[in-house]
């Protein structure tokens, strides 16, 4: 058995010393996303935003960001990305075995993927085992980068600190507004990345100082939701921390309607509220939500880049950016500055380059402060998250305050009072 | 020379399960390989009970789960060999059938069908809210060292290609001898003629369980070697209702009650699956599940004995 | 408390009465021919489609597309009898699933292709809103829904056993020999069978339209909860049907309220299980 994993070996460095030699003026990058099944529409629009990223990093273009102003790699004479894209459909051994594929039959050098963090396990496992830098744009579960994996970076801030942000957030709000907060309830699907979601708002909640009055899960697939929402009206807490795909968002949103439930606040956790399907189906019944974000429009008025990016985006693709997007945009703009520093395609030299990155927050799209990883879980450190509500059916930063446009609405108005 | 052919046939199955992965040798195409035996395990353990017994179960995941997570389970928390687990597992998916089948077998037809799908989704509902098994998050192993004694490979697959290929050989035994020995013969009866086997004496109920634990010990190893492959397990992926139906899938496209039906069925259905999904599954969305579908409909529209008889009656000529 | 396990309870009925309706079809189907169609829930993902469509392109009311698209799924309906269903008819038990199951896949495929993955929902229509009364709110498109689930039920009961029609259909599913003999032409009996029970999920996909997304898989979450209801109320039996889509929504909505929303589903199954194990044949099927 182990003449054979050797001979495997052997096989391999061969492969991939002629590919390295085939393929001096290209640097092949594998991007997995879940182009069909349930979470397909997010898919394409992640893909949208890894290939915009490519379109400016491969020509020349006018902005303040790594690898825009030359064309290709002016490290690795010019070299141009190549992207190899691969179908995941939100299944995790195909996860793997996509990884698998892209790594030794096309010869990537480096991952992005895969959204779904489930499926981000599996295929950053295929490129720990390969030896292959795989860059993680928007899975935010926080175990990711707690298996100690050396080729695993995140870009994206996780869970852990996002859910912090809800805490800042009440807090900052209290001091600002005056307002009074009893206590907190959660609300959440009953996936990996609800029950996930649930572990950290309860932690953080501990930690403010904010009583959870209860927790309800929701199985996935339920056709409805008013028991839930029965429970949620007997804890009679003035929030609601909500963590829902899409298509629960709208059946809760419905439901809350329905049976004339409004707490103070509704903060949601991302995910399907900030899916462009959600302020479309609901119409008004969507305003004065608040969620939080990793990205907004609007941000534009503190970095007028976004906005040159998401028209570009918009004129390519006809769909508006979003969180997905600008992220999936953003880790390939990090792996490419990576790559470039590297002066090289060989793993070791890009996962020295990449510990070593250190992009500046004025160079990126999202709110963040800059990139930055942690040299032990390579997690980014340098994240940040803002909290975005629905107002006339836009998305406006509500906070922090300092890249706010518009003034919160607090509390949430009465279904009968709008 | 009458008895002599399928040996030879076999042997020759059994030289191409050898020398397949050295053919192939990128691990796409060998992970794909491993998927079909995986499959066609599965498919022979789905076979005794649903093809021999003509008891239609749609709860098979179940036991796959109880595998899978038996061993995860005993390695993540207790830190046990997944091979132990493995024995641990099977002892448990058997007692599960039998908690199960004992009341179950009293239902006839559909009850039983609808019945096997609540137990099915019992048991995953159960895992999704068991905080010890990881709840919805799931359990991810450990990465150890590779070995046969941790079973665990990282730098290629032959290693799991041969260990599935074994267990596909042994299930393949099994159903073998018990599709020549008394117990084949009973499973048959019931399904053909249920009244007339209890009149010759044969106690239904308990071959019924005997064809049942049988199917659960099958699948449920199927289920710690999903787990020691993918290193990553979660209820929606081990328990799902669609793959306890894919299982059946498989049997049928192949041919029921027979012993290589499932073999067929899986060498042609996964590599079907994973070919659409390469080359339609980006372009237009769904057209991957049309065809897939179509094939499923004229199948079993056209051939509902599945398709190992188009073989098997060549096979006949020649004798 | 007890005004919240007051609305709990009324919400629970609500939703009963709608999952008896959608399973009124598939349980009479099954009284006829003896065939379990899973692709049953696809068939309400369908409806809810068109009734979609002629809201978005037409500007139809669900309300006034109700007969249109039970007049489009009872086609549906027979032409899926013709071409699928007649030549398994004498097939064993295992072959009709899997051809059933082979047009679920196909429908959702087909739906993927046509009209992608996105979620829709029509956003305002004539019967939105919600009434309160003692304290408790009903949806209106809700009891819309339980009320065409009632009067449904009731006009295919009385359709199987008042009408000539209707008898004809019954005494097929009796014995087909003998109503060959009396000159009933089965083939035709069963295509009815399928238009009607196939219309009458459409129905109730228009009504849930009115409130409730849909996307191509939405059948999944209904087609489960559809099977278990008419398994439990014995295979065949409409009644059955009835009573035990009103139990399942009260076992749902109170053990989610009272116990625990995720273990929900376990309890229904439970439920399902505990029954079947009693009576073998659900609550008013016969053996």
């Amino acid at each position: 058995m182990k003449r054979f994993c050797k001979l495997f070996c052997v096989v391999l460095f061969v492969f991939s010393i002629v590919s390295v030699a085939h393929a001096e003026n290209e640097v092949r990058i594998g991007v997995i996303f879940p182009l069909t099944g349930s979470a397909a529409s997010t898919g394409q629009v992640l893909l949208e935003g890894v290939k915009l990223a490519t379109d400016i990093i491969n020509n020349k273009y006018k902005l303040n960001m790594p690898l825009a102003a030359t064309e290709g790699l002016p490290n690795l004479k010019g070299a141009k990305i190549k992207i190899i894209v691969a179908d995941h459909q939100g299944k995790p051994e195909i996860g793997m075995a996509e990884a698998e594929r892209l790594i030794t039959q096309e010869k990537v050098v480096a991952i992005i993927g895969c959204y779904n963090s489930a499926i981000t396990a599996t295929a950053s496992q295929a490129a720990e085992r390969y030896g292959i830098p795989f860059l993680n744009d928007s899975s935010t579960s926080p175990t990711l980068t707690e298996r100690g994996f050396k080729w695993f970076f995140r870009a994206t801030p996780n869970d852990d600190l996002l859910s912090e942000n809800f805490y800042n957030f009440l807090n900052d709000l209290k001091k600002k507004k005056n307002i009074k907060i009893n206590s907190i309830a959660l609300f959440s699907e009953n996936t990996l990345f609800g029950a996930d979601s649930v572990k950290f708002q309860q932690k953080y909640a501990d930690k403010y100082g904010y009583t959870v009055n209860g927790t309800v899960l929701y199985p996935a697939k339920s056709t409805q939701l008013t028991s839930e929402i029965q429970k949620l009206k007997s804890y009679n807490s003035s929030i609601v921390l909500q963590t829902s795909y899409i298509a629960d968002a709208i059946l809760s949103m419905k439901t809350y309607r329905e049976l004339n439930y409004a707490p103070d606040a509704i903060l949601a956790n991302n995910a399907g509220f900030n899916d462009p399907e959600f302020v479309k189906t609901l119409g008004n019944d969507a305003n004065f939500i608040i969620s939080r974000e990793v990205w907004a429009k609007d941000l534009a008025n503190v970095k007028p880049m976004i906005k040159t990016i998401a028209d570009m985006f918009q004129k390519r693709t006809g769909k508006t950016m979003d969180g997905s997007s600008s992220r999936s945009f953003t880790a390939m703009i990090v792996l490419a500055d990576a790559i470039n520093r590297a002066r090289s395609t060989e793993p070791e030299k890009i996962h020295k380059a990449l510990l070593e990155t250190d992009i500046k927050g004025s160079q990126l799209i999202v709110p963040w402060d800059g990139v930055k990883f942690d040299a032990k879980t390579h997690q980014n450190v340098l994240g940040k998250g803002i909290i975005v509500q629905v107002q006339n059916g836009e998305y406006y930063t509500v906070w922090p305050f300092n890249l706010a446009t518009k003034e919160v609405v607090w509390p949430f108005p009465k279904w009968d009072k709008r | 020379m009458k008895n002599k052919l399928p040996v030879i046939a076999f042997l020759l199955f059994f030289c191409c399960l050898i020398f397949f992965p050295l053919v192939f040798k990128t691990p796409f195409p060998r992970h794909v390989l491993i998927m079909v035996f995986l499959y066609a395990t599965m498919g022979i353990g789905w076979n005794i009970i649903g093809g021999y017994a003509g008891q239609v179960s749609f709860g098979n995941a179940a036991f796959f789960g109880v595998g899978a997570y038996s061993s995860a389970i005993l390695l993540v928390h207790f830190g046990i060999s997944p091979w132990v687990g493995m024995l641990v597992g099977v002892l448990l998916s058997a007692l599960l059938a039998v908690i199960v089948g004992y009341p179950c077998f009293r239902l006839q037809g559909h009850y039983f069908a609808i019945a096997t799908i609540a137990v099915g989704e019992i048991v995953m509902v159960a895992f999704l809210n068991w905080n010890f098994a990881g709840a919805a998050v799931g359990i991810y192993l450990p990465i150890l060292e590779q070995s046969l004694k941790n079973f665990e490979f990282h730098t290629s697959k032959l290693p799991y290609y041969y260990i599935i290929v074994c267990i596909f050989l042994f299930a393949l035994a099994v159903c073998y001898f018990m599709e020549k020995s008394r117990w084949g013969y009973y499973f048959r009866a019931i399904k053909n003629d249920p009244d007339g086997a209890c009149s010759l004496g044969i106690n239904i109920r308990k071959y019924k369980l005997y064809a049942f634990i049988l199917s659960a010990v099958i699948t449920s190893i199927c289920g710690t070697f999903y787990a020691q492959y993918i290193l990553y397990i979660h209820p929606s992926s081990t328990m799902d209702l669609m793959m306890s139906i894919q299982i059946c899938i498989i049997v049928l496209i192949g041919g029921l009650g027979k012993l290589f039906g499932p073999v067929l069925g899986a060498i042609i259905f996964v590599p079907l699956t994973e070919l659409t999904r390469v080359y339609l599954g980006s372009q237009g969305q769904g057209m991957d599940f049309i065809i897939y579908a179509l094939i499923i409909m004229v199948i079993a529209i056209m051939r509902p004995q599945g398709l190992w008889g188009v073989f098997s009656r060549e096979a006949r000529g020649t004798r | 408390m007890e005004g919240i396990l007051a609305q709990t309870i009324v919400s629970g009925l609500l939703i009963g009465f709608l999952y008896a309706l959608i399973a009124v079809g598939l349980t009479m189907i099954f009284g006829v021919m003896d065939i379990v169609n899973f692709a049953h829930g696809d068939y309400l993902m369908v409806a809810m489609y068109f009734s979609f469509w002629l809201f978005f392109l037409f500007g139809f009311d669900p309300l006034f597309s109700l007969p249109i698209v039970t007049i489009l799924l009872f086609g549906l309906g027979v032409i899926t009898y013709y071409l699928i269903i007649r030549p398994i008819i004498n097939a064993p038990m295992l072959s009709q699933i899997f051809v059933t199951f082979g047009l679920l896949i196909f429908l959702r495929g087909l739906a993927q292709f046509l009209w992608k993955v996105d979620y829709r929902m029509i956003p305002q229509t004539l019967s939105s809103g919600n009434i309160e009364a003692f304290g408790i709110y009903f949806g209106k498109p809700q009891i819309i829904a339980a009320a065409g689930a009632v009067i449904c039920n009731g006009v295919i009961l009385w359709f199987l056993k008042k009408t000539r029609l209707g008898m004809a259909l019954e005494a097929v599913a009796e014995d087909k020999e003998a109503a060959r003999l009396m000159g009933i032409d089965s083939d035709r009996m069963y295509a009815l069978a399928w238009g009607i029970g196939i219309a009458s999920v459409g129905i109730a996909g228009v009504l849930l339209s009115s409130f409730y997304y849909v996307f191509p898989e939405v059948g999944a979450n209904f087609g489960l909860i559809a099977f278990v209801v008419v398994a439990l109320g014995g295979f065949g039996s409409i009644p059955g049907a009835f009573i035990a889509g009103i139990i399942v929504g009260l076992v749902e909505v109170l053990s989610g309220f009272l116990i625990a929303p995720s273990l929900k589903f376990m309890f229904v199954l439970a439920i399902y299980l505990a029954v079947v194990f009693v009576r073998p044949q659900g609550l008013l099927g016969h053996k």
